[in-house]
């Protein structure tokens, strides 16, 4: 039996522009959908000629729903994306020929070759680099909450999980302290219906993950998790509710993992119909459709858009080429950090 | 993006814990023209199987892996583009070897090439490590801790001679730092301090450990008795005698040959070689000529035994035994793949070690890699020995002094004479866990055949 | 200059700090209206407010993950494990995310852990133990081990300030047992710098934390002139100073109150003979716990910690080698 709410799906224009975007800001949303999934499949491409090295993983189909949340962030609030959610990356601003350098392992990517795939961040536009370890970054987060309102700042923080990882203790002693405290944080749980190889029923016993919000105090909402306009609109709801003091949300966005755990992995285990049924209702396409019936979205634009990603994504892969590879001798340096670090954006 | 120069299509790695794949598909052929990201090949792996996109556009130049081939990961499987060149990685070469050290004279000292001694005895290559051990000690224990053989070297003063009082009447620091500000005797240390350097990597022979610790515990020498410390070369050839006698079942087999076809046609080449080529066609020379075409028929003389497998070799890298100057050791340089070179290649190899051996200019890889030995015992008359096997190697070929002796020969009507002949007795002596004695025995008869019917053609 | 508890030190300190930054803040359980288990944070929150000095659900993750994101939002927090022994329960955090987020990231995390630590008193196997070994061997963490008031004060607000996560072991055995002058205003004690407790000419004992009065009584059984060294930070330790120490007396006594096998004595031994190996007069010796869990019965703790009679009979040992 459910507890958590049902969203509504994304309406018309109008209810975007109630929302709070305007024509300009969807497409902008639009992009980002189709820099994302460019900077995937080309990294695929680049993984199976050899160069990148170790394993890559993408979140093909889950574009909507990283775009939908990052798009609903304030410019200072932070965020712990994980790896399906490059669109949240692509969204707050990281260039693509950086996140390229960081698959290659060259010494410009944002972790300068120490780490790799998307363990990556810029703590400028208010990111922190995941960890392996999953969700060892929620109860991060829910510090970067708990410093907002010890300062009483109107600020939010946006925590990650998939449905697998809220299996740890992780989740539950994160969202039980936010609860508690009634902190400005909002939690996203990517249901994507597969934890490797593990599906839903041996992950949970609920009927939704968000259905637990309850048992800490807060209320659970699931979304189509390929619908970005709905995936906006809640997620900006539950942000701007936490940021005027009214505690977390738990927002479950439900998706399918369209490849693999990683691209080594053909998920022979997935029902061959559940991915046709999920590849008609693919995020890109939907939303595209819903530009052109309901924004009228005219070939031109359609095409100067397709023409700007397409011109973005090459000369990143070239510039990221271009990038050294690291310097061994440089192998232990920032081990520790000095005081100079502490110059950051969140330490004035 | 078209290429000029040639791009290498790798073998990807699909999956951290991955570290091969094989070949399902190619694509394409040499010679055809590809897009990038165009799929090349398909590969399958132990995680998945998929389809490669070429890195590039351009001409196949090169395809180096066939399907159903399994290479590693980062292994190139093609080319793109590029000069069409064949990306041979063959090693093998027979790139100058370590030239041959003269094994001492196989020229027999005594009669038949009167004056023809090659300088028998060559200087150690390699630096010798000077005896290193600390002097006995006289009262009670003879330990000397780090720091007072370190003090005791920085005064020159011989522990020995300082009264001691740490346990079991061992010399403490403050026990030397008190003697040397009570204005103690300074001597003349015979032994230089701690043992810090090792012997010199060429000095032992192939496989020969390192010098061991220095011994704790010498004694006096008795009365008419002299004591002097065993050089890093002179331990290691003991440990490396001891071990080969431990490890190898070691026969040896004889024979006598007839040298005098070698003999006169040494006399043809001698003067011919040594004009155009500037080199003496020594009889050590036919020997390891003769030697390495016989292996080819035996290859288990060439042979090794490592754990529970048997090692053949396509290869001879064949050691000569050089004795050092006034007999304080040998040495045994490599002449690396044997088996490519003919008379006169064997002779320039076999003079070009001597020499370096003499100029100290042996490398550590000179010294290593040997797959037979040959040697000469013989150098002084002795007409037989029991040579020791070189470890990890399964025979040892032994040469003797040329004798002219009175001879049983049969002309071709069957009669009986005697005549004057030059014969040398030849040794094998082989591991007789590996080899049997009827194959060595058959080995000595063929290489005698080949060195009793040397022809003028043969080289 | 007042004199002072270990564990009034400690205090002190942290409330220096808490007036002069604000960003400082204290997490962790029963820390508030209960003042801290041991009642180091006694009167606190009514100063700082319930906002400053956070009681935490029972959770050393919501601790160790809440300060780790706090801090890297720009706070300063001091976080406590209300026992040393609970932060096996805080480990991911403190390992997978804190120490490293710095080297791959390019992030600080600048907090304090506060781990009140070490045995004596039959707390048991879950009460007593000194885990400073496990993460000095953790690269991005810094270890401090202060043993007397006076370094405890001045290397907890040395935590406070540096950019780095830092773990504060605080001997537990010494919060009321041990006193000394400590001066009233506000002063650092650099991390990575050892102390001599006291000088000698023949034998050197390295040691950190509650050994230290340990091996002072020990050195007054043994007719020799004993120097020990404080080394009061673990992780950078200072090589120099026990290095200096080993040279001028060539016999070392390594001591510390942690298991043997793996205990960070191990390390300073292998460095000395790496290092001083020309200079030693004696093997490296080391005395430190056998290797199982801590006992709770009298008898067997002490058989258990390292006991001045052990230690001087190590002293003899090698005195007389």
């Amino acid at each position: 039996m459910a507890i958590a709410r049902q969203a509504e799906p994304s309406g018309s224009l109008d209810e975007a522009r109630d929302a709070g975007l305007d024509r300009e800001d969807l497409f902008q949303i639009y992009r980002n959908m189709l820099v994302t999934r460019g900077v995937e499949e080309r990294g695929h491409i680049l993984y199976r000629q050899g160069k990148i090295p170790g394993s890559f993983y993408t979140g093909r189909g889950n574009e909507a729903a990283a775009v939908g949340v990052a798009s609903a962030m304030g410019n200072d609030d932070v965020g712990t994306p994980l790896h399906r959610d490059m669109g949240v990356h692509i969204t707050r601003g990281v260039e693509p020929w950086r996140i390229f350098a960081q698959y290659m392992g060259r010494a410009d990517g944002p972790t300068h070759g120490k780490d790799g795939n998307v363990h990556m961040a810029d703590a400028n536009l208010g990111l922190l680099a995941m960890v392996s370890h999953l969700p060892a970054m929620l109860p991060v987060a829910v510090g970067c909450a708990l410093a907002f309102r010890i300062r009483e700042e109107k600020r939010v923080a946006v925590a990650w999980s998939g449905e697998g990882a809220m299996a740890r203790g992780d989740a539950h002693e994160g969202m039980n302290f936010a609860g508690v405290r009634r902190l400005p944080v909002v939690f996203i749980c990517d249901n994507n219906q597969w934890a490797y190889s593990t599906p839903t029923h041996l992950e949970y016993a609920v009927e939704h993950l968000a259905d637990r919000a309850q048992a800490y105090g807060f209320d659970g909402v699931v979304v189509d998790g390929t619908d970005v306009l709905a995936v906006y609109r809640e997620a900006k709801r539950a942000i701007e509710k936490a940021r005027a003091g009214g505690g977390p949300t738990l927002i479950e966005c439900q998706t399918l993992r369209m490849e693999g755990h990683a691209v080594h992995d053909d998920a022979f285990y997935v029902p061959k119909e559940l991915f046709e049924r999920w590849a008609e209702r693919d995020p890109i396409e939907r939303y595209r459709t819903w530009l052109r019936e309901n924004a009228e979205m005219r070939d031109e634009e359609e095409e100067e858009i397709t023409a700007h990603v397409k011109k973005l994504l090459s000369d990143a892969l070239q510039r990221a080429d271009e990038s050294p590879q690291p310097d061994p001798a440089t192998l232990t340096d920032g081990v520790y950090a000095t005081p100079e670090d502490l110059d950051t954006p969140h330490h004035k | 993006m078209a290429t000029g120069t040639a791009v290498d299509v790798v073998m990807p790695q699909m999956g951290v814990s991955v570290s091969e794949g094989t070949i399902t598909k190619w694509s394409k052929q040499v010679g055809d023209h590809i897009e990038a990201d165009e799929t090349l090949l398909e590969i399958s792996t132990d995680k998945v199987d998929t389809e490669v996109p070429s890195p590039a556009s351009g001409v196949i130049s090169e395809i180096l892996v066939s399907e159903g081939q399994t290479v590693d990961v980062g292994t190139v499987l093609a080319r793109i583009g590029g000069e069409a060149g064949a990306a041979a990685a063959a090693p093998a070469e027979a790139a100058a070897p370590p030239e041959p050290a003269q094994a001492a004279a196989p020229e027999p000292a005594t009669q038949a090439a009167a004056g023809e001694s090659e300088a028998a005895a060559t200087e150690l290559a390699a630096p010798l490590a000077q005896p290193a051990q600390p002097v006995a000690q006289e009262n009670g224990k003879s330990f000397v801790s780090p720091v007072v053989a370190r003090i005791a070297s920085e005064h020159g003063i011989d522990p020995a001679q300082v009264p001691g009082t740490g346990s079991g009447g061992r010399v403490t620091k403050k026990d030397i730092q008190a003697f040397i500000e009570a204005g103690g005797q300074q001597q003349a240390a015979p032994a230089q301090t701690v043992p810090t350097q090792a012997p010199a990597p060429q000095a032992p022979p192939q496989a020969a450990p390192q010098a061991p610790a220095p011994s704790r515990e010498p004694q006096a020498p008795g009365s008419g008795e002299t004591l002097e410390p065993m050089t890093a070369m002179r331990r290691g050839i003991a440990d490396h005698m001891r071990r080969s006698l431990d490890t190898s079942a070691h026969v040896t087999s004889a024979i006598e040959v007839d040298m005098s076809k070698v003999v006169a046609i040494r006399q043809k080449l001698k003067k011919e070689y040594g004009a155009a080529y500037g080199v003496n066609p020594t009889y050590l020379s036919f020997i390891a000529r003769a030697t390495v075409e016989t292996l080819r028929d035996y290859p288990w003389v060439n042979g090794e035994i490592r754990g529970d497998q048997i090692v053949s070799k396509s290869f001879v890298n064949l050691g000569f035994a050089v004795e050092l100057t006034d007999g304080k050791g040998l040495i045994v340089p490599v002449v690396k793949n044997a088996e490519t070179l003919n008379l006169l290649g064997m002779a320039k190899a076999i003079a070009d070690v001597a020499k370096r051996a003499r100029d100290k200019q042996l490398t550590p890889d000179d010294v290593t890699g040997g797959s037979f030995t040959i040697t000469n015992p013989g150098g002084y008359g002795t007409f037989h020995g029991t040579p020791v096997i070189s470890q990890p190697q399964a025979g040892i070929l032994g040469t003797y002094a040329i004798v002219k002796r009175p001879w049983v020969i049969t002309d071709d009507n069957g009669a009986d004479a005697i005549a004057i002949r030059s014969i040398m007795n030849l040794t094998l002596t082989y591991d007789h866990r590996l080899v049997d004695g009827a194959y060595a025995g058959r080995f000595l008869r063929d290489l005698r055949e080949r060195l009793q019917t040397w022809g003028e053609a043969d080289y | 200059m007042a004199e002072k508890t270990y564990l009034q030190a400690i205090s002190d300190g942290l409330r220096q700090e808490m007036r002069r930054d604000k960003r400082v803040f204290v997490l962790g359980e029963d820390v508030g209206v209960y003042g801290g288990a041991f009642k180091v944070t006694l009167g606190f929150q009514e100063e700082f407010g319930a906002w400053r000095v956070i009681d935490a659900p029972l959770s050393e993750t919501a601790i160790m993950g809440g300060a780790t994101g706090a801090a890297i939002m720009g706070l300063r927090p001091v976080a406590e494990m209300q026992f040393a022994d609970f932060v096996s329960c805080a480990w991911d955090h403190l390992v997978t995310v804190a120490a490293k987020q710095r080297w791959r990231a390019g992030t600080p995390v600048p907090i304090v852990l506060r781990l009140p630590s070490g045995g004596g008193f039959s707390g048991g196997p879950f009460h007593s133990q000194n885990p400073e070994s496990s993460f000095a061997h953790i690269p991005g963490l810094k270890c401090v081990c202060p043993a007397t008031p006076e370094d405890a004060k001045g290397l907890i607000t040395a935590a406070i300030e540096d950019p780095n996560p830092v773990l504060f072991f605080e001997h537990k055995h010494l919060y009321r047992r041990i006193k000394g002058e400590v001066p009233d205003d506000r002063y650092v004690t650099p991390i990575g710098k050892a102390r001599i407790h006291q000088e000698g000419d023949d034998v050197s004992v390295i040691t950190w934390g509650a050994m230290v009065y340990t091996a002072e009584e020990a050195a007054k059984q043994v007719d020799a002139s004993v120097e020990i060294v404080d080394l009061r930070t673990i992780m950078p330790w200072d090589r120099q100073a026990v290095l200096d120490s080993a040279r001028k007396t060539s016999k070392v006594l390594v001591l510390h109150e942690d298991t043997r096998t793996g205990g960070f004595g191990a390390e300073i031994a292998a460095t000395i003979a790496e290092e001083a190996f020309e200079d030693l007069d004696a093997p490296v010796k080391r005395i430190a716990a056998p290797d199982c869990p801590v006992p709770f019965s009298p008898v067997l703790e002490k058989a258990f910690i390292p006991q001045v009679d052990d230690v001087a009979r190590g002293l003899k040992e090698l005195i007389s080698y």
